[in-house]
């Protein structure tokens, strides 16, 4: 793992270390860990809370078991870039925390940040009416804190980034709702973990406003038939009304404490 | 706030001006409240944000703490890696601290490289490690001169509302502390380091250890624990590292001269206040 990027902006280790490797016989207990709890339409249960970082003007902070993400909205503030823009602009970074996965990630940023900041921008552009913000940008940044899965961190970090727009207080249209669904040999298993991604032929990962019944991202990855993807669409948009009352309580909740 | 305006416009009125003479006049706002013997968030000098600590909460790291010092909040994560040691100590494995200050934890930073505080912060802290000596580097040998364990300990700041190097080092201690590393073998022959999942030991720690921070305006008011809004407006910084049988391990003192006799008095409220967090 070459640091020399960071030589002399960071504390550096030695030049070159690998994760632990463990013993074949252990992993049998491992794979008996791995198997699904709960039904394959069940998602995990969602602990979303806005407003925990007193800095920004709106924040979330969402958990779903082991997928924990942190995300700071700012703005609207001025644009660095002197050309006139007549809308918006929304800038997502993505951030992964070196701790969060199971191999350390250094702690420059990647092609893998910037494909999940581009799947979450995608997801939450069309929510936000940045026609009323000229000249400005709204800045969105996630912190990766503890990932179990890139689709559940997706998914996790639309959720968060909208929660967090409704708590700056940013127009919207409605809220983002995202879930993901992975093809595990015939059938459909909601809200994949990293290991289930992995057994997994294809993920779908869709995001969707309920309240204007419109959908603003479907990605799609892997093998399988046209319609095996769209019944995975369909049990994704179902899920996502229930994830949708879920964000609104959460922020109805927080500004009856505030 | 729209009810409050018709029956009490003063209020809401008076809570912007104060606001804007805030954003305006930060130095004479400060000095308004001091001259009152209070701080802005309600304060007096010598009084200390709340701190909570919760350990392990993290499954991807080898060990992890979270840190909330008022409104300040770090995560901190501890990963283990192997390496081969350094030439000249064989038996000695690698501590690696840092913290990093991403544009998530306030407006002032802006996302790219870390910036100059971060890496004054990370620096202060590899040397608070390595000064207090408080894990021994040679119980991280796994098999002399092959393999070493590397602790690589990483803060991230969530929140940052003054204070990260206080709290961050109360991160760091409690990430190791809650830090298990697996039972590791090196193979002769193949050159190879294996590992159990089953069998973890925690990793052993020296000493235990707590730092205050402290402010100094206009030479004579001491506040500790600045926020980020006190912070740049502070002329002194002083920051005392005390361990848990009273020993001084390190001062760091930068913006200008104090007294001795002020230097002193915070080193006695440092050891109360490392006292105070033993638990």
């Amino acid at each position: 793992m070459a640091q020399s990027a960071n030589d002399r902006r960071r504390i550096n280790g030695p030049e070159e270390s690998f994760t632990p490797v463990f013993d074949d016989e252990d992993d049998e207990d491992f794979k008996l860990k791995t198997q699904r709890k709960r039904g394959p339409g069940d998602i995990r249960p969602i602990f979303l809370q806005p407003g925990l970082i007193s800095q920004a003007n709106g924040s979330a902070y969402i958990e779903t078991e082991k997928t924990k993400i942190a995300c700071a909205v700012y703005g609207p503030r001025q644009s660095k870039t002197t050309t006139y823009s007549e809308k918006g602009r929304l800038n997502v970074e993505v951030k992964f925390a070196p701790f969060s996965c199971t191999r350390r990630r250094a702690p420059m940023r990647d092609a893998e940040d910037r494909s999940i900041g581009v799947s979450i921008h995608q997801a939450i552009v069309s929510s936000i009416r940045l026609e009323l913000f000229p000249k400005s940008t709204i800045d969105v940044f996630i912190t990766i804190i503890e990932n179990d899965g890139i689709e559940g961190c997706i998914a996790s970090g639309s959720l968060a980034a909208s929660t967090a727009l409704a708590d700056a207080g940013i127009e919207m249209l409605g809220l983002v709702a995202s879930c993901s669904a992975a093809i595990v040999g015939d059938g459909i298993q909601l809200d994949p973990t990293e290991a289930e991604a992995r057994a997994s032929s294809g993920t779908v990962i869709l995001a969707c406003m309920p309240a204007l019944d419109s959908i603003t991202s479907i990605w799609q990855s892997g093998q399988m038939s046209a319609d095996l993807s769209l019944k995975c669409m369909e049990q994704c948009y179902e899920r996502c009304n229930d994830i949708h009352s879920v964000v609104a309580q959460s922020l109805l909740e927080h500004r009856k404490t505030d | 706030m729209s009810s409050s305006s018709v029956t009490n416009p003063s209020a809401a009125d008076e809570t912007l001006r104060a606001q804007i003479f805030q954003r305006l006049h930060p130095r004479v706002y400060l000095e308004r409240f001091i001259a009152e013997k209070i701080r802005p968030d309600g304060r007096t000098f010598d009084e200390w944000r709340n701190v909570s600590v919760n350990v392990g909460s993290i499954s991807t790291a080898d060990g992890s703490a979270l840190v909330r010092m008022g409104d300040t909040t770090i995560v901190c994560g501890v990963k283990a890696e192997i390496a081969e040691p350094e030439l000249d100590h064989p038996e000695q494995g690698f501590l690696v601290p840092n913290i990093d200050l991403p544009a998530i934890c306030s407006p002032k930073f802006k996302p790219g490289p870390p910036t100059e505080e971060a890496q004054v912060l990370s620096d202060r802290l590899n040397e608070a490690l390595v000064a207090s000596g408080v894990l021994s580097l040679s119980s991280l040998c796994i098999h002399p001169g092959k393999a070493v364990w590397t602790l690589y300990v990483d803060c991230t700041c969530i929140n940052y509302d003054g204070n990260a190097f206080d709290a961050a080092l109360l991160a760091m201690l409690g990430a190791l502390r809650s830090t298990t590393l697996p039972k590791a073998t090196y193979n002769e022959e193949t050159g190879r380091t294996t590992c159990s999942r089953k069998t973890r030991s925690p990793v052993q720690l020296t000493r235990n250890f707590a730092s205050t921070s402290f402010g100094v305006l206009d030479t004579s008011h001491v506040l500790s624990d600045p926020t980020a809004f006190e912070e740049p407006l502070m002329d002194v910084t002083l920051t005392v590292i005390v361990d848990d049988r009273g020993e001084l391990i390190s001062t760091t003192e930068s913006g200008g001269a104090i007294s001795e006799e002020t230097l002193l008095r915070c080193i006695n409220r440092a050891k109360e206040r490392a006292l105070q967090l033993k638990d």
